[in-house]
């Protein structure tokens, strides 16, 4: 009963309505340095994922400043208000809130631990994708088919998060190519290395080298080529059209897929 | 498939018979040194490397005048024409060959010719080679086959200063041939500028214009060392011509010559020279592929490209003022490179 008529004596509607105006201004404010972000981001390609990552520093900041502007100088709580909303708040995580705090403590983490950063490719769980968007709760990713995934944060504390290329524009892409075990692996190998280092999405240098590796099956031979796309945003570009070029020249030069076998009697 | 070596329809004649005039005195001496090593029995094979109209032919010319009783220069449509492979046995010790950059084809069995090349030179061990290189094809190379360990010793042509430019430019002219007029008031140029750029609400389907602020630092540097009053127009518009050139000698002759109205040449024709450059990924690639050749046909393109719609990207190219195209030959304009390379760097479609 006490609590009750403590915390309706500081709450009134013109604290109710400065809060909110707080809130709408800092949302507006973060959509505004967002999209100037993003649009900046694109215009200097060589640092788009570092500009990019300025963005969830930006929301976790501006919301961090937000709420403290309220809890400070709006509701002006005094030591017994704090404990009573402090444990309003507690009960509030136990009954229902709780996934939504661990979002933003997962939130927090990401941007202290970096598992992986805004326009990383990444994996959590079964969803693969590009990451359009770290926010207070969840990030969200755009997967090869343009879906957008929303994977609440809290999931790096308990899922394996692999980061295809670590803040990093270039990233590794791995081609595997199958062909008859009477063929002319030599051949094959170099086919493969040169439609990898003449495409049009190659990014070589010395510390990202191509590799071409063989292996043998017991019916087939595996053609595996190892190398770095210039910006992870071709992934897919790259593999078809390294693919699509050395088939062509396998067929110009006999170099066969492998033949269905049938074992037995 | 023959394949076509081009001559350059730009034949600067930045030198003026001397290394010095060029600002390559250095590089020539190098290259001296190196014969002298050769002949005292060190051999390293020689790379020149540069940007398209750098310079790369003066500096042989120059190197083959000096030593004209020891060198042979041999055509590089010789060398393509033979798959790679040189008859050096009637050849003088040293053995010097321009565009070798024409060697190599970027398509799937491209490389055969310089493999060869590479292999003849390797195998030579008493002929020293000087081959000449456009830079962003060697940085491909070196990159892609490793062509450095078959040329060790490597000259890049450095940038010319203005002075070195304006030298270049002049030594066509007699002195006071050609008059300098100062007809922009270069006070008013805005280290500031106010650009509007159209952002799209997806949520509302509605675009505005929003405001952004430019910044010029070329202007700003230029007004923290000297201001412009101080400059004789003269040496104004060779600072504007060398930062347009970004120091290249053949693009700066090629700025000058298209904004000279003989004998006169005024300062407000250097004002904001600069292209749009609207291009797709595929259109880049194409304008990265002549860059790095200089010259090449439409057909070598259509090959390396691997694209049926060759024809539609050459015409973006040519429309926007990028690259020249004469006989079913592409070059690239050379007042158009430094904003192309700038974009091609963004892209990573040059390294």
């Amino acid at each position: 009963m006490a609590a009750n008529s403590v915390m309706t004596s500081f709450i009134g509607i013109d604290i109710i309505f400065s809060a909110i105006i707080i809130l709408i201004v800092a949302y507006i404010l973060i959509r505004i340095l967002t999209l100037l972000l993003q649009r900046f981001s694109e215009r200097v390609l060589q640092y788009r994922i570092h500009v990019k990552m300025l963005i969830p520093l930006l929301k976790f900041s501006i919301y961090g400043i937000s709420f403290y502007i309220i809890f400070a100088s709006v509701l002006r709580l005094s030591s017994e208000q704090l404990i009573i909303f402090g444990g309003l708040f507690g009960a509030a995580i136990g009954f229902g809130i709780k996934d939504l705090f661990a979002g933003v403590i997962g939130g927090i983490v990401i941007m202290l631990v970096k598992p992986y950063q805004m326009g990383d490719k990444i994996r959590v769980g079964e969803q693969y994708g590009e990451v359009s968007d770290i926010g207070l709760i969840s990030t969200k990713i755009v997967t090869p088919d343009d879906n957008l995934v929303s994977i609440p944060n809290y999931l790096v504390f308990t899922q394996t998060v692999a980061s295809a290329n670590a803040g990093h524009r270039e990233m590794m892409v791995v081609i595997d190519l199958f062909v008859d075990n009477g063929s002319d692996m030599v051949l094959a190998s170099r086919i493969l290395k040169e439609a990898v280092i003449t495409s049009k999405y190659v990014f070589i240098s010395d510390k990202l080298p191509v590799s071409v590796l063989v292996k043998e099956y017991p019916y087939y031979l595996r053609i595996r080529a190892k190398a770095y796309v210039n910006d992870l945003r071709y992934e897919f570009e790259f593999e078809s059209d390294v693919t699509r070029r050395t088939l062509a020249e396998f067929a110009k030069n006999g170099i066969t897929a492998p033949e269905m076998k049938i074992i037995g009697n | 498939m023959k394949r076509n070596v081009l001559n350059s329809p730009y034949q600067f004649t930045i030198m003026n018979q001397s290394a010095k005039i060029l600002g390559f005195d250095e590089q020539v001496q190098n290259v001296q040194k190196a014969i002298a090593d050769f002949e005292s029995g060190k051999k390293q094979n020689i790379a020149i490397i540069a940007e398209p109209f750098a310079g790369k032919t003066s500096i042989l010319d120059i190197i083959e005048k000096e030593n004209s009783h020891l060198i042979s220069r041999v055509p590089v449509s010789s060398i393509i024409n033979n798959k790679g492979k040189l008859t050096i046995a009637s050849l003088n010790k040293i053995v010097m060959i321009d565009n070798c950059h024409f060697l190599y084809l970027r398509k799937i069995g491209g490389f055969g010719v310089l493999e060869a090349f590479l292999n003849t030179i390797s195998a030579s061990y008493d002929h020293l080679f000087i081959t000449a290189w456009n830079l962003f094809s060697w940085n491909y190379l070196e990159s892609a086959v490793n062509i450095g360990k078959y040329i060790p010793s490597r000259i890049n042509l450095p940038k010319l200063n203005d002075n070195e430019i304006k030298e270049c430019i002049l030594s066509a002219y007699e002195p006071g041939e050609i008059t300098f007029v100062n007809d922009a008031d270069v006070n008013k140029e805005k280290i500031i500028h106010v650009v509007r750029h159209p952002v799209v609400i997806k949520p509302l389907h509605k675009t505005f214009n929003m405001v952004f602020i430019r910044i010029d630092f070329a202007i700003l540097k230029t007004k923290f060392h000297k201001t412009e009053d101080e400059i004789a127009t003269e040496d104004l518009i060779f600072k504007k011509i060398n930062r347009i050139s970004n120091g290249n000698p053949g693009i700066a002759k090629a700025i000058w010559e298209k904004n000279l109205a003989y004998p006169t040449v005024k300062l407000s024709q250097f004002e904001h020279f600069s292209y749009t450059i609207d291009l797709d990924y595929h259109e880049s690639f194409i304008m990265s592929i002549i860059l790095a050749m200089r010259m090449v046909t439409k057909e070598s393109l259509s090959n390396m490209g691997d694209d049926s719609h060759i024809d539609v990207i050459l015409f973006r190219l040519f429309e926007q003022g990028l690259i020249g195209i004469d006989n079913g030959t592409c070059s690239i304009k050379p007042e158009a490179m430094r904003n192309s390379v700038e974009l091609l760097h963004k892209l990573r479609l040059v390294w």
